[in-house]
């Protein structure tokens, strides 16, 4: 418990302020470290709103923040304010084991979608019902629902008998849903007795409370968190919902991106268009490249401030205790002086003082672009030292756009650190604006500090930071496998882009430097099952966070994977080691794409064959676990 | 592990030649193409006083069953048409041989069976060895499943049934040695972080068995701290597993326990009679990998399970 920590080693309250990436595992203790997003106050209207983010952006904390609950613990438990609230939210996340029962080869999908829109009915109902129960609690003198209402919610259910109270209603919603239960079990044989009417229940009993003076103008939400685990018609049967809620409730969705697949209602010509039937909230657009920073370091320094250190706050701003490195500092670093002695010593011989002086005046780094530059075009150092002598402006662009993969180079084919991932903004970068990876990075690399005998406030060593990075990728690839059922498909595609990348990034010879995103090439020839799996691989990478997408030079149609750049999430860069910056980007076919996956031997093989690289090129260390996936002799 | 005075009502045979099902039995079998359930072909030749239901077809919403050459496509979700073949067999014992079944084939039966009270004996046999995978990721040691088909309940055990409280979940799940099935499931469920009761076969099929499940499930164990949790139950003991349940239940009286039956057939047995004798506090969650024929070799012990004197001591 947060509340608990002071008694704790600093390196256990770190894995507890940080290492509990997921909300999901918080429970409770995500009010105490929450910080408000700015997109909050459109969430707060009453307009149905579509939260959409990849996993890690902080749906669930937000959504769970919005509900009764969430308002509760943040309004410091007080009951006395709840009466204040302009809101009360009704979390509900997607339960996958209930909602997959409504399919089967047993019934045609309309029947399905009947028998789901009951279910639905009966689930808004309860929840509902709990929260009267919980406000009841806290305010036990409030008026109640009268016996006339829940007679009405009971008749649209259905509810034979005697409903004379709010509890009377729950116990028999109660037995309807083990009725319920049991016809599901037996759906082939039986047919329910009697449906309710799509929305009918909820909007009556949504109307009815708001007719209590306490609720009188407030707003109801239902806060239905992970839509993406409907199925297609159930999101078709919540969209119509939506579409059509009544005045007293409106809904607001978390959803990964591409997760929301159906957007049409059950009117299959009526679909849900943005702005007019709800407003649509990307987390990735709201909490764009400098508010995120700002949102992140907000976060870590609250969190960082929890902990206690002999009975001390730890008051240290997170930003400045990971230091990072200039692309001439890490080049150092990497041991760049070392390899640049023998271009020094070529330098020396040319005997040629305007030369010399030209040379003595470059950086270590520099100087080993000179003599990289010149074998790749096969040149003589003198050549390229006489070029930047007559256009040094030209040189210097070229050296800037160079100079940051040339880092990638310097110890190729050598053991330990190939290229350093540290400092704040590298770990942003990293993290691409996902605060649960952020969380991690920044979790991993104090805890390593303080095993190594660190103090939390001393900085972090580049090392310790990139040692830390390079787990986080290995340990979130491991993890990958296990989050969807096509997981062990996303794994190989990214053992795949990222062996082929990593061989891209330290064999730059000659070609475009920084290449780490792809596109699908044009092709009509391809069968329809060809292009189904690579719609549903790409889909599914993207909704997973094994890849993120940007739109490509042309207008964009969300659901058309050729219209967009993929790039794997930086989050694997320094696993694999290459370059987490939105750079230059190849083309890949789609029979490619799935050979990645298929035979992924042959294929990045195929591939980097045909950027001109050597497939045979040695693994960095961390790589050698996975021998047995990329060389064929294994 | 606790000292049970309880009963484990199994016949234990050390090898399937050693076991002869009952004169004048119903004997229910599926075949997954594994060398196990290799014996089925001979039996039929030779055990004239027992009937055969061959299972000729499993998939995810109903089954093909061949009885006296004749076929039967039955329905899960159809007790009417399950209880229909359960009938035809009349009063006569059936043994349920779940080795070539998928669970959501045999755990529908087992629940009508018992319902109809009829005298049900399960079979299992224990593979000699699992397949090794020949290219192991990080975890991973056994080559068993070709994918998962993803989370969906059982026939016959769908429950709508919500926790009082959202904390009110013990998430157990069954270990097996495929760790990904363990994260992808913690993933789907989302259980209370402090509450994974996870259950290990110990002792296992064999002395090694219960490291390798350490080992492959290490890497969600250790993410969730759920290893401070390990329970054990007999890896071949549906019984024994039914009361490690039983005692998850007394530890925490007031919790929903959500299932996940993906370690052995026997450990998804003793679920299975769980989730039948309590009926409303008890979910089941399976993600319906799609086995490859060729994960296990060999055959080891057959076991008999008296399933029915278990739940109705009267039958």
């Amino acid at each position: 418990m947060v509340n608990n920590i002071s008694a704790d080693k600093p390196q256990e309250q770190l894995s507890q302020l940080f290492g509990s990436y997921k909300a999901e595992w918080l429970r409770d203790e995500i009010y105490s470290l929450y910080t408000e997003p700015t997109y909050l106050p459109e969430l707060k209207t009453s307009r149905p709103c579509l939260l959409v983010g990849g996993r890690g952006t902080g749906k669930t904390t937000v959504l769970r923040s919005l509900s009764y609950e969430g308002q509760f613990a943040l309004n410091n438990n007080d009951p006395h304010q709840i009466d204040s609230w302009a809101f009360y939210g009704i979390y509900y996340r997607v339960n996958t084991n209930r909602v997959t029962a409504f399919s089967g080869d047993e019934l045609p999908v309309s029947k399905w979608a009947d028998l789901f829109a009951h279910y639905f009915n009966l689930l808004l109902c309860d929840l509902t019902l709990r929260f009267l129960s919980w406000y009841q609690r806290h305010r036990p003198n409030a008026q109640q629902l009268d016996a006339e209402a829940c007679k009405r919610v009971a008749r649209s259910l259905n509810i034979a008998g005697e409903v004379e109270s709010v509890r009377v209603l729950a116990n028999k919603i109660d037995d309807l849903k083990i009725e319920f239960e049991a016809h599901i079990n037996n759906v082939a044989n039986t047919t329910f007795r009697s449906l309710s009417i799509q929305g009918a229940p909820i909007d009556i009993l949504a109307e009815a409370l708001s007719q209590l003076p306490q609720f009188r103008n407030k707003d109801f939400f239902f806060l239905l968190d992970e839509y993406e685990n409907f199925e297609d018609y159930q999101q078709q049967v919540v969209n119509t919902l939506i579409k059509h809620a009544g005045q007293y409730y409106s809904f607001k969705i978390g959803v990964r991106e591409l997760g929301w697949r159906r957007k049409t209602t059950l009117n299959e010509n009526e679909q849900l268009i943005h702005p007019a039937d709800y407003v649509r909230i990307n987390i990735a657009e709201k909490l764009s490249d400098d508010k995120f920073k700002k949102f992140a370091l907000d976060v870590c320094n609250a969190r960082l401030s929890k902990v206690h250190l002999l009975g001390q706050k730890a008051n240290y701003d997170i930003s400045h205790i990971l230091p990072g490195l200039t692309e001439d500092e890490e080049a150092l670093e990497l041991g760049v002086k070392e390899v640049t002695k023998s271009v020094k010593e070529k330098i020396a011989l040319l005997q040629e003082k305007e030369l010399c002086r030209i040379a003595e005046n470059l950086s270590p780094l520099e100087l080993y672009f000179v003599d990289y530059w010149a074998e790749s075009k096969g040149l003589s150092v003198r050549d390229v030292l006489n070029e930047i002598s007559k256009d040094q402006s030209g040189w210097n662009t070229r050296y800037n756009n160079y100079k940051h993969a040339l880092l990638f180079t310097i110890r190729r084919r050598k053991r330990g650190i190939q290229k350093y991932y540290a400092g704040w903004d590298v770990f942003v970068s990293l993290s691409a604006n996902n605060i649960r990876y952020l969380l991690e990075l920044v979790d991993q690399s104090l805890v390593a500090h303080l095993n190594e005998g660190g103090k939390l406030g001393d900085l972090v060593s580049p090392k310790t930071q990139t040692i830390a990075a390079q787990n986080a990728g290995r340990k979130n690839l491991s993890e990958l496998e296990g989050l969807s059922v096509h997981g062990a498909r996303l794994t190989k595609l990214l053992l795949s882009l990222g062996r082929i990348f990593q061989v891209m990034a330290s064999d730059m010879g000659g070609h475009t430097p920084e290449l780490n995103q792809f596109h699908l090439s044009e092709d009509t020839s391809l069968t329809e099952d060809i292009d189904r799996d690579v719609k549903e691989l790409l889909t599914s990478a993207v909704m997973h966070l094994a890849l993120i997408r940007f739109p490509g030079n042309k207008l964009t149609d969300e659901a058309d994977i050729r219209d967009y750049d993929y790039m794997m999430h930086p989050i694997f860069t320094p696993f694999f080691v290459f370059s987490y910056r939105k750079k230059r980007k190849m083309v890949i076919a789609a029979g490619q794409l799935l050979g990645l996956v298929n035979s992924p031997k042959v294929t990045i093989r195929q591939l980097l064959e045909q950027h001109n690289r050597n497939p045979e090129d040695s693994l960095p260390d961390q790589l050698t676990l996975f021998e047995g996936y990329y060389l064929e002799h294994t | 592990m606790n000292t049970r005075d309880k009963p484990l009502l199994t016949d234990t045979y050390e090898t399937i030649d050693a076991f002869i099902p009952d004169n004048d039995s119903i004997y229910i079998f599926g075949t997954a193409g594994e060398e196990r359930c290799a014996h089925y072909s001979a039996w039929e030749c030779r055990l004239h006083g027992v009937d055969f239901v061959r299972i000729v077809r499993q998939e995810a919403s109903s089954f093909v069953a061949n009885y006296k050459e004749i076929d039967y496509q039955i329905l899960l979700r159809n007790t009417s048409q399950i209880e229909a073949l359960l009938k035809v067999v009349g009063e006569r014992v059936i043994y349920l041989d779940i080795t070539g079944l998928s669970h959501n084939i045999w755990a529908p039966l087992l629940r009508n069976a018992l319902a109809l009270r009829k005298q049900v004996l399960v079979v299992y046999v224990e593979p000699e060895i699992y397949s090794f995978s020949a290219a192991p990721k990080e975890g991973e040691i056994f080559d068993l499943s070709e994918r998962i088909l993803g989370i969906s309940p059982l026939p016959g055990f769908i429950s709508f049934r919500e926790p009082l409280e959202e904390e009110k979940v013990c998430f157990v799940p069954l270990l097996g040695f495929e760790g990904t099935r363990l994260a992808y499931l913690i993933e789907q469920v989302q259980p209370p972080g402090n509450k994974i009761l996870p259950i290990i076969g110990v002792p296992g099929f064999r002395p090694e068995y219960p490291f390798y499940a350490y080992h492959g499930n290490q890497l969600p164990l250790l993410r969730t701290h759920a290893y401070r949790n390990v329970r054990y139950a007999i890896a071949n003991c549906p019984f024994s597993l039914f009361y490690a349940l039983e005692d998850i239940v007394k530890d925490y009286p007031d919790d929903m326990l959500k299932i996940a039956p993906i370690g052995t057939k026997p450990h998804a047995l003793g679920a299975v009679l769980f989730a039948i004798a309590n009926n409303r506090s008890v979910e089941l969650i399976y993600d319906h990998p799609i086995r490859k024929p060729s994960r296990t070799k060999g055959s080891s012990k057959l076991l008999v399970y008296h399933a029915s004197t278990f739940v109705s001591p009267s039958i």
